[in-house]
């Protein structure tokens, strides 16, 4: 995987898709075959995202968007995994929450939606409860897992060197159980990210989702693409920058590689 | 006075609906600064002793003393050095010899200048800051054996903690073992099922019987150190050992004693 995404020749291939991509789009755009309203051209869809980075509405959907996301995000990694650790070392957390969990995890975070507007409001604390709520069981349910496959040998060297309670939490059990809880940070942010969107198509105030709904209102569908677009790029950034590198990192170091 | 003690140390496990007795009243009184080997027929037990010995496991008779005093539980005066070392991967080499100082509270300085000193006796000091996969097996136990003596502790537990290396690595590791001994005065602890390896490092060495095991002879080695590879002197006490191991591994069936 690694050696394939650095040879210099796949970068060139890449290019040539995308490029090669966007040409026949153009081209059927161009063949008429639906019209402009429908499917606009490459083109108009640009020109729309040159339009909204000029005039700042892009940059601040953004910001809103990411902003929920990280408060969301952030809130489900420390109920998360404080949840998972409880599960996995007290017996009966894990026979009392550790069903409700599993059943908890297979609700949409869209289904959360009515309910962050009845308790919420239709204001930034709702979007982020359906952020948080949709991806805090993930992270809870890869901490248990992770959790509960540490070495007991680690565990028992811990104590046997003196680790005690919250000691033999935060230096022994949480990085012991890091690569697990890494895919639950990359799912829980997959969930983040679609259940922000989600939410502000519902709720209808600020953010990306709330563009796309008002692209959707105006019957614009070039912005309504402009705005997939960029939904799509920033998953791209997240996944490949932030996750992609903190997984070599720490699987190579836990010499799991 | 003994420093630490075994007495009348009983322990069962369930075994597919059996209750097997595995451990069967072991007594056995280790010195100060005595570095005992343990060796016995595979499954008797005597892994199992050692980490009653550490309060890893807790014994279903029996107790333990040290310095004459029970003690119950684990304690950083007696440390066990396990058989894949248990090394952190998260932790670079030196914090992993520094973890059981961190936990108790040993400020930043004086940890990294204990950590220092035990490396350089473990020959590691140019490995402080690598991690533990880029280390090989010989190098891991020579960190676990750092690890476990940063803890300053009485009494060094050592679980066959050579079993996995290569001959030449293990060769090597039993001629340091010897050296850090004779340096730091601990007593040891070393449970293995190679009698070669117990005649090399042994002052003493408990030749556990098969299940349900007891003590079935303990001897006493006083051969100069160190002592290496394959003298008539050190053959003839594997010679005395093996007498001893020998019916014991044909009751279990078969296996270990080398």
């Amino acid at each position: 995987m690694r050696g394939a995404r650095r040879r210099p020749g796949s970068r060139a291939v890449r290019l040539i898709f995308y490029a090669a991509l966007v040409a026949a789009w153009q081209a059927a755009a161009e063949a008429d075959v639906w019209p402009d309203e429908v499917f606009p051209s490459p083109y108009e869809v640009a020109e729309d995202l040159a339009h909204g980075a000029a005039d700042g509405s892009l940059l601040h959907g953004v910001g809103t968007s990411m902003w929920r996301l990280l408060a969301g995000l952030s809130m489900a990694i420390a109920g998360g995994t404080a949840l998972g650790i409880a599960m996995a070392r007290v017996r009966v957390v894990n026979q009392t929450m550790g069903s409700l969990v599993l059943g908890l995890q297979s609700i949409p975070s869209v289904a959360w939606v009515p309910l962050g507007l009845i308790w919420y409001g239709p204001f930034d604390a709702g979007i982020i409860f359906v952020t948080a709520i949709g991806a805090v069981f993930a992270v809870a349910i890869n901490t248990y897992t992770g959790v509960k496959n540490i070495d007991p040998h680690y565990v028992e060297a811990a104590r046997n060197m003196g680790a005690r309670g919250g000691q033999l939490v935060t230096n022994v059990l949480i990085p012991a159980a890091f690569p697990y809880m890494m895919s639950g940070f990359k799912q829980g942010w997959a969930f983040a990210w679609r259940g922000v969107i989600g939410a502000e198509m519902l709720f209808s105030y600020l953010g990306m989702g709330s563009l796309l709904n008002i692209g959707r209102f105006t019957n614009d569908v070039s912005q309504v693409m402009a705005v997939m677009l960029v939904i799509m790029i920033i998953g791209m950034v997240v996944d490949g920058l932030v996750f992609r590198r903190l997984d070599d990192r720490v699987m190579s170091r836990w010499g799991l590689r | 006075m003994a420093k630490i003690e075994a007495r009348g140390i009983v322990r069962h496990f369930e075994h597919a609906g059996y209750r097997l007795r595995a451990l069967d009243g072991i007594d056995l009184s280790v010195g100060d600064g005595d570095f005992l080997c343990i060796v016995g027929p595979s499954g008797c037990g005597k892994s199992t002793f050692l980490r009653i010995m550490a309060g890893l496991d807790a014994p279903d008779a029996g107790e333990v003393l040290l310095d004459g005093k029970p003690v119950s539980g684990t304690g950083p005066e007696r440390i066990l050095v396990f058989q894949e070392g248990a090394l952190f991967p998260w932790l670079k080499v030196s914090d992993n010899v520094e973890f059981g100082l961190k936990m108790a509270g040993i400020p930043g300085r004086e940890r990294s200048q204990i950590s220092r000193r035990y490396l350089d006796m473990m020959q590691l000091a140019d490995f402080a800051g690598s991690y533990t996969y880029q280390l090989s097996t010989g190098m891991k136990q020579r960190v676990a054996i750092a690890r476990a003596l940063a803890m300053d502790p009485d009494v060094l537990l050592m679980d066959e903690p050579f079993a996995a290396l290569d001959a030449q690595t293990r060769d090597l590791l039993l001629v340091e073992t010897q050296l850090i001994w004779q340096k730091t005065k601990k007593t040891i602890l070393f449970v293995t099922h190679n009698v070669a390896e117990a005649a090399v490092l042994g002052s003493r060495v408990a030749v556990f019987s098969n299940r349900p095991s007891r003590v079935r002879r303990e001897l006493a080695i006083s051969l100069p150190r160190p002592r290496v590879g394959a003298d008539e002197a050190l053959a003839r006490v594997q010679r005395e050992i093996l007498a001893e191991l020998r019916p014991e591994v044909r009751r279990s069936g078969g296996g270990e004693g080398e």
